[in-house]
């Protein structure tokens, strides 16, 4: 009687159950004043570097100091007692606590000779392609208020995404996707959903999560009971009498935006279930992502994904991996994560370039926090490490970063960012002027002042540009 | 305009002040006037007073200007406005300057600019500080003419900002309210009338009436959120009374309904941002939050004075400490989002209350956003970073609690037995733990021999320990053994040799108890509370906390300082209880100093008959709740740069009528309900000519038609098909929702939320949509997708926008698919035929009957529609009984699974599912659903 468990998807798609995908096109229909369409392609206040983004979100908090900046001088330090003073401590740094090593082998890689730990073999091999800043800094120590500002820049949440910024600013080439999807974990991360709201900005420029499980977007099909036709009979109905009713209120503006919108749905439940389609990819392909094998399989799937939402022009794609909060046996969790990921990225960032989409889409990867160089009593074994806001690695690919470089630089342990030190908002503003966008000009007029996404305005970090 | 008459004056003054302060240049009273100002204002932030200075290039004398920066060009070339890099930065049309200030937001008005060049073409003087000085002396009465006007407050940071002007036109808000003349041969008129009649464009007519039908269907769902029954509907079409007459009995019986509460209370949640659980990390559930909720709805039935809901709000424990309502009603002052985590700083986390209940109290009884004060004085309003702190330290002695509130008679306390599902899922928590460490002591041996090292002292232990421990032995032994002297690396470490899926459960199973903690708190008489005492120190919130005996002696008797840069670290002046300074001449209070107190006083201070604020920001709410724009456009914002009062008269009086009937808000409903504006068309004969002259609609010379809400649209749904369960108040709800979202993983601070299991009898399920669980993490679809707002920041307007997921929800979701079936199967089963089936149906969703056409036209859809379904349907399943749960394990990287069990879906009693109902049943569900999808339900007129 009872359905036992939930169910699972079906593996024939890349992502959710595959019955359509319902792009919502959010488009035409109505914005607000000009009766213009919200989500139509504009021009930035600059020439864009990048036209799309695809924005790895390493949730949890990756160990810069355990993947792309070595310490060695933590060897030497290796379970020396670390002491922290000031005013700001927190209770998780109760306790004795001592300098941990990196259990990870570095080495430079490719010609520009980037410092990347051994086990990216083979994200490693397109190390020029990428551009390293060690100079971020964050406010937050705790996952979903570090989450906020990395996603939102503002620490408490109910602000517009990076996502929702940039396609209120650009619109997004294709109208019948969002601009802005998201690809969660089949976990929502801490902060949940908030992390890809429109905050403030009218709610088409909201994230759409597309579910890795059940129906990628929310009741994009009707119940499993209802066939096509007999939907299409209602929806018959369903105009025949709203056509009626606009005749008797000629005056109410709303009514033939929301005629449109249903016959929209109604197109995109059948017209798009081939962006969510495997078919069509050579096996090669899927090979090169890790797709169906074991660790790889999840994030690969993604990775894929994000390239065939930037190829149908998408405009802002966030991919979710994680947990990188490894407090605890941080050589076995973050060599699984690491793992799972490399071979993806290193998948899309070669697709993308061998179909010359590389130049032109801006891939970065973040964590909300990088890590600190010290661990509590773990008993010898359990080497792991804290949450740390005053340093992190940021990475970029593709779309006018400055490839072949590494910016910025942390002290001798990785406990602060010391050259090039930025807050996040300066990070954030060069995010947008990649994209062609000046932070100081998309704004949004609301509860009495002028917000933007760096919150008090930010300086571009000219370093990280081509 | 405004400005060119600023201009134009300025000129003429300029030419007049030549006369009798011949020492005084023009170029030094433009300096003096103007563009020393503007420099301050605009550029040295940068240019000057910040930590850095930008481009090196300082704005604070002329030395330093005319000396330029990085660019090696002198700022400013006297005499040659064009060729002065200063005036070609703030133009912004320079290749060569880069625009200044660089946010386009903070960009000079037009006139900024023209004294600027003038006063480079006339020679760019810059007096000194000393005559600076006595010419600002000189000339103040004169200045203050043209400029605006100063405010006395407590004083700015920088006296500045002391003296600074204001637009008098920008400091309405704080004047005392204004009766506005009403001529006595109008007296039989409603004031609003005559207000809004004499504002109106000319030539132009309000619209005519609205019919009875439009008036009963806009009436109700404006003041229960509920369509009118048909019976209601037909009794009032045939009330054969003077309209007005019939229309204001109908307003009188509403006003009594329990549902008005309801419906007012939905409207008030918005802005105090209500929600059942702390949002951030834990998200942990505030279990007795519902009790606010449903004081906010006895607050509205009973019709409290709005003073006295002022006082409760703010400081019900310290005027009723005995009444359970009292301590109830703090709740308000909790309802941000709010926890303390082991990760976090402890005084910033306190900090994070204390600045937000400080703007909620401002922006909510005040219209004041406060916060823009946190870091510096407010940059357009008389509120200096002093009050803001002096407001703050209203609150610097209130601590949080979940303290003990009996239930009131008035409570509904029905539904408790749900806590035994929660029992269960704390017995099946425990167990695992138990089973885990049984797991931890066979590892532990493997453990001794894979060192090569003898257990004999860890046995020795574990003999004794399991002997008087039914839990946890594991940890103990260890512990045991380290008290013992033992080294680190001679017993087992934590957790050891746990694979991925051990390490997981046992966070799953460790966090879900301390979870469940605050869930049962909703079954006991404790209310989301505040007390009055020390600041304790805790590190860690995980689990309710109670008001602690030592309050008065144990931790920190804060003293709230101004602090620098809003950093709690970094404390200047003390600042002791005050409020806004700029109201001191209306309104004096005292505040004391002591523990107990402070808030009682900042209570009284805003429900202060003479706080001019307080009656115009609730009158303003109240206005917009039913027209659906407010008369200030702006209701959290009365500052200067929220909208102007379109009829400032009209809100002075009814802040004066409101006043004088006792703070009544049931009285205020009647007076604007029973005004002409109210019942108007939403048609005009002049449309065009009207929308010409009145574009942004602030006439309210026709109605505004409006989208019903997310939740009217649900308890509409609940209501047309029957199983709308109308009991008033309780515990939360939780209908079903779609399973993704049901059963989503939801990561919260090292492990998962549980899954939202929907409540196992329909009529618990069908309740209000005001009663459903609002957990910040997981908001329910169908309210999500029609706008209803995040708890996260006050609402003080819904969005109502148009987007294609409203179309999934409404045309395939399954809570429409599931209300259209019960609908039909119930029109059905009460009616002798389709024809009737039908024409109930639209008195249901319509407020009318079918014209004979579509009367026609649908039968005949039916008829047709029915005959393409298939006979029967497979059974479908509801509830699942159980999830599985993948994850990334925290200690391992890698995926582990569990699964949870859902045990009151054991108990589930599902809805009616369509393969229950034949296909003209079905056909009819298929129809019923198409009407809730269809405008003329979904939008009132």
């Amino acid at each position: 009687m009872n359905r036992p468990v939930y169910s699972m998807p079906r593996r024939s798609f890349l992502y959710g159950l595959g019955t359509s995908l319902g792009s919502v096109a959010l488009s035409t229909l109505l914005a607000e004043e000009s009766g213009s369409n919200a989500l139509a392609p504009r021009s930035g206040h600059f020439p864009a570097k990048a036209k799309h983004c695809i924005f790895l979100m390493m949730e949890g908090g990756p160990s810069h100091i355990d993947t792309f900046d070595p310490k060695p001088a933590l060897e030497k330090l290796h379970l020396k007692e670390f002491v922290r003073n000031g005013e700001q401590k927190s209770a998780m740094e109760s306790g004795k606590r001592y300098y941990v090593q990196s259990p990870f082998k570095f080495r430079k890689w490719g010609e520009s000779g980037a410092d990347m730990a051994e086990n990216w073999e083979q994200l490693s091999q397109v190390a020029d392609e990428m551009c390293f800043f060690r100079g971020c800094q964050v406010d937050s120590v705790n996952h979903p208020t570090a989450m906020y500002q990395m996603n939102c820049g503002n620490r408490f949440g109910g602000d517009p995404a990076i996502g929702a910024w940039v396609t209120y600013g650009l619109g997004s080439p294709n109208q019948d996707l969002p601009g802005f999807m998201v690809l969660p974990e089949i976990s929502y991360p801490q902060g949940g959903a908030a992390n890809w709201s429109n905050g403030y900005l009218p709610a088409f420029f909201q994230g759409t999560p597309l579910r890795p499980h059940g129906a990628p977007i929310l009741d994009i099909n009707p119940p499993s009971h209802v066939s096509q036709q007999e939907q299409r009979q209602s929806l018959d109905l369903l105009m025949q009498l709203n056509k009626r009713h606009v005749q008797q209120h000629p005056e109410h503006q709303e009514l033939q935006a929301r005629l449109a919108s249903y016959e929209l749905a109604f197109r995109m439940q059948t017209e798009v279930p081939e962006v969510l389609s495997i078919e069509g990819e050579t096996a090669q392909t899927l090979d090169d992502y890790g797709i169906d094998q074991g660790p790889t399989d999840s994030f690969g799937r993604k990775c894929l994904l994000a390239r065939k939402l930037v190829e149908k022009g998408v405009r802002f794609i966030q991919l979710y991996n994680g947990t990188w909060d490894s407090h605890d046996y941080i050589e076995r969790a973050h060599g699984n994560l690491v793992r799972g990921v490399d071979r993806p990225i290193a998948a899309l960032i070669k697709d993308l370039k061998q179909r010359s989409l590389l130049d032109e889409t801006l891939i970065v990867w973040c964590g909300e926090f990088g890590r600190t160089p010290d661990n509590g009593v773990r008993n010898g074994t359990a080497y792991g490490r804290d949450h740390n806001p005053h340093a992190m690695t940021i990475w970029m690919a593709g779309g006018g970063c400055k490839a072949g470089h590494t910016i910025g630089a942390t002290d001798e342990t990785g406990m602060n960012a010391v050259e090039n030190v930025r807050h996040v908002r300066d990070f954030h503003v060069t995010l947008l002027r990649l994209l062609g966008l000046d932070d100081n000009k998309l704004t949004f007029y609301h509860a009495g002042r002028f917000k933007q996404l760096s919150q008090f305005g930010g300086k571009v970090i000219d370093e990280l540009i081509a | 305009m405004h400005r060119c008459v600023v201009v134009l004056a300025l000129f003429v003054l300029l030419a007049g002040a030549r006369g009798f302060a011949q020492e005084a240049s023009e170029s030094e009273l433009l300096f003096v006037r103007r563009v020393a100002p503007l420099l301050r204002e605009k550029c040295s932030g940068c240019h000057g007073d910040g930590d850095t200075l930008e481009g090196n290039f300082d704005t604070r004398s002329l030395e330093t200007i005319l000396r330029g920066g990085d660019s090696e060009e002198a700022g400013v070339v006297p005499g040659k406005p064009d060729e002065s890099p200063l005036l070609l930065a703030v133009l912004r049309t320079s290749d060569t300057w880069s625009a200044m200030p660089p946010k386009e937001a903070e960009k000079l008005n037009t006139e900024e600019p023209a004294w600027l060049k003038r006063w480079i073409e006339t020679g760019a003087a810059w007096p000194a500080t000393e005559r600076i000085a006595s010419i600002e002396e000189e000339y103040a009465d004169k200045w203050s003419v043209e400029d605006g006007i100063s405010v006395t407050t407590s004083g700015g940071l920088k006296p500045d900002w002391t003296n600074r002007k204001y637009e008098p036109d920008s400091l309405w808000a704080y004047q005392p309210l204004q009766p506005p003349a009403i001529p006595e041969s109008e007296a039989k008129r409603n004031p609003i009338d005559l207000i809004i009649e004499s504002r109106s464009p000319e030539g132009i007519e309000p619209a005519p009436r609205a019919d009875r039908r439009t008036l009963i269907r806009r009436v109700t769902y404006d003041l229960t959120g509920l369509p009118p029954t048909p019976e209601d509907v037909e009794q009032f079409l045939a009330d054969h009374r003077d309209d007005r007459l019939a229309f204001a009995e109908l307003v009188d019986g509403l006003l009594e309904s329990p549902h008005h509460g309801e419906r007012m209370a939905q409207h008030w949640l918005d802005v105090v941002r209500y929600a059942d659980s702390s949002g951030f990390a834990n998200d942990f559930e505030r279990g007795n939050a519902w009790r606010y909720r449903d004081y906010v709805v006895r607050a509205f039935n009973d019709d409290k004075p709005f003073d006295e809901f002022i006082r409760e709000q703010i400081a019900g424990d310290e005027i009723r400490p005995d009444d359970p309502e009292g301590i109830i009603a703090t709740g308000f002052l909790r309802m941000g989002p709010w926890e303390l985590t082991g990760m976090e700083v402890a005084k910033v986390a306190r900090q994070r209350f204390l600045d937000d209940v400080t703007n909620s109290v401002g922006e909510t009884f005040l219209g004041h956003s406060l916060q823009c004060a946190r870091c510096h004085d407010h940059k357009f309003d008389p509120v200096p970073t002093r009050d803001y702190y002096s407001i703050q330290s209203v609150f610097a002695t209130t601590q949080l609690t979940e303290r003990s509130a009996a239930f009131l008679a008035g409570e509904n306390t029905s539904g408790f037995e749900e806590r035994k599902y929660l029992e269960l899922q704390r017995n099946r928590h425990s167990e695992t733990l138990k089973e885990l460490d049984e797991v931890l002591l066979e590892n532990a041996q493997k453990w001794y021999a894979e060192q090569g090292k003898s257990p004999e002292a860890w046995n020795a232990e574990l003999e004794r320990i399991r002997k008087n421990n039914d839990g946890a032995i594991f940890n103990n032994v260890r512990q045991a053994l380290r008290n013992a002297g033992q080294q680190e690396d001679e017993y087992p470490p934590k957790l050891v040799g746990f694979t991925p899926a051990e390490f997981g459960l046992e966070r799953v199973s460790r966090k879900g108890l301390q979870r469940l903690d605050w869930e049962f708190d909703r079954y006991e008489p404790f209310a989301l509370a505040v007390y009055n005492g020390r600041t304790p120190q805790v590190k860690n919130i995980a689990s309710p906390t109670r008001i602690p005996a030592d309050r008065m002696e144990n931790g920190e008797l804060e003293e709230t300082c101004i602090l620098a840069g809003g950093d709690p670290f970094s404390p200047t002046e003390p600042t002791p209880p005050n409020a806004l300074s700029v109201l001191n001449d209306q309104l004096q209070a005292e505040f004391p100093t002591s523990v107990e107190g402070r808030r009682t006083a900042l209570a009284d201070w805003i429900a202060n008959p003479k706080n001019p604020l307080t009656s115009r920001v609730i009158v303003n709410r109240i206005w917009q709740w039913h027209f659906g724009r407010a008369i200030a456009g702006n209701p959290n914002n009365f500052g200067s740069t929220g909208q102007r009062p379109t009829h400032p008269e009209l809100l002075d009086w009814l802040a004066i009528q409101f006043l004088e009937d006792g703070w009544s808000i049931k009285s205020l409903h009647r007076h604007i309900l029973n005004s002409d504006a109210y019942a108007r068309s939403t048609t005009h004969p002049q449309a065009d000519e009207l929308a010409e002259s009145d574009p942004a609609a602030t006439a309210w010379l026709v109605f505004q038609p409006r989208r019903l809400s997310a939740e009217e649209l649900r308890d509409s749904m609940l209501t047309a098909s029957g199983e709308l369960n109308r009991t008033v108040g309780g515990i939360p709800a939780r209908p079903e929702i779609n399973l993704e979202v049901a059963l989503q993983p939801r990561m919260v601070m090292g492990t998962f939320a549980a899954a939202w299991t929907p409540n196992t009898s329909p009529s618990q399920r069908h309740r209000r949509s005001l009663y459903v669980l609002r957990l910040r993490g997981l908001v329910p679809p169908l309210l999500e997708v029609f706008n209803s707002p995040a708890p996260d920041f006050s609402c003080e307007r819904r969005e109502s926008s148009t987007v294609t997921p409203q179309v999934f929800a409404q045309f395939n979701g399954n809570n429409s698919h599931a209300r259209a079936l019960a609908l039909a199967n119930r029109l059905l089963s009460e009616t002798n035929s389709d024809a009737e089936a039908l024409t109930e149906s639209y008195r249901l969703l319509y407020s009318r009957s079918p014209t004979r056409e579509e009367a026609a036209d649908i039968l005949k859809f039916w008829k047709n529609l029915e005959a393409s379904l298939p006979e029967t349907l497979e059974p479908i399943e509801s509830q699942p009984l159980e999830v599985v749960r993948t994850a990334v394990e925290e200690n391992t990287g890698e995926h582990f699974s569990f699964t949870e069990t859902l045990y009151s879906n054991r108990d589930f009693v599902p809805d009616l599912r369509p393969y229950q109902v034949n296909r003209h049943v079905r056909a009819f569900a298929d129809i019923c659903l198409v009407l809730f999808n269809s405008n003329e339900f979904v939008y009132v007129y």
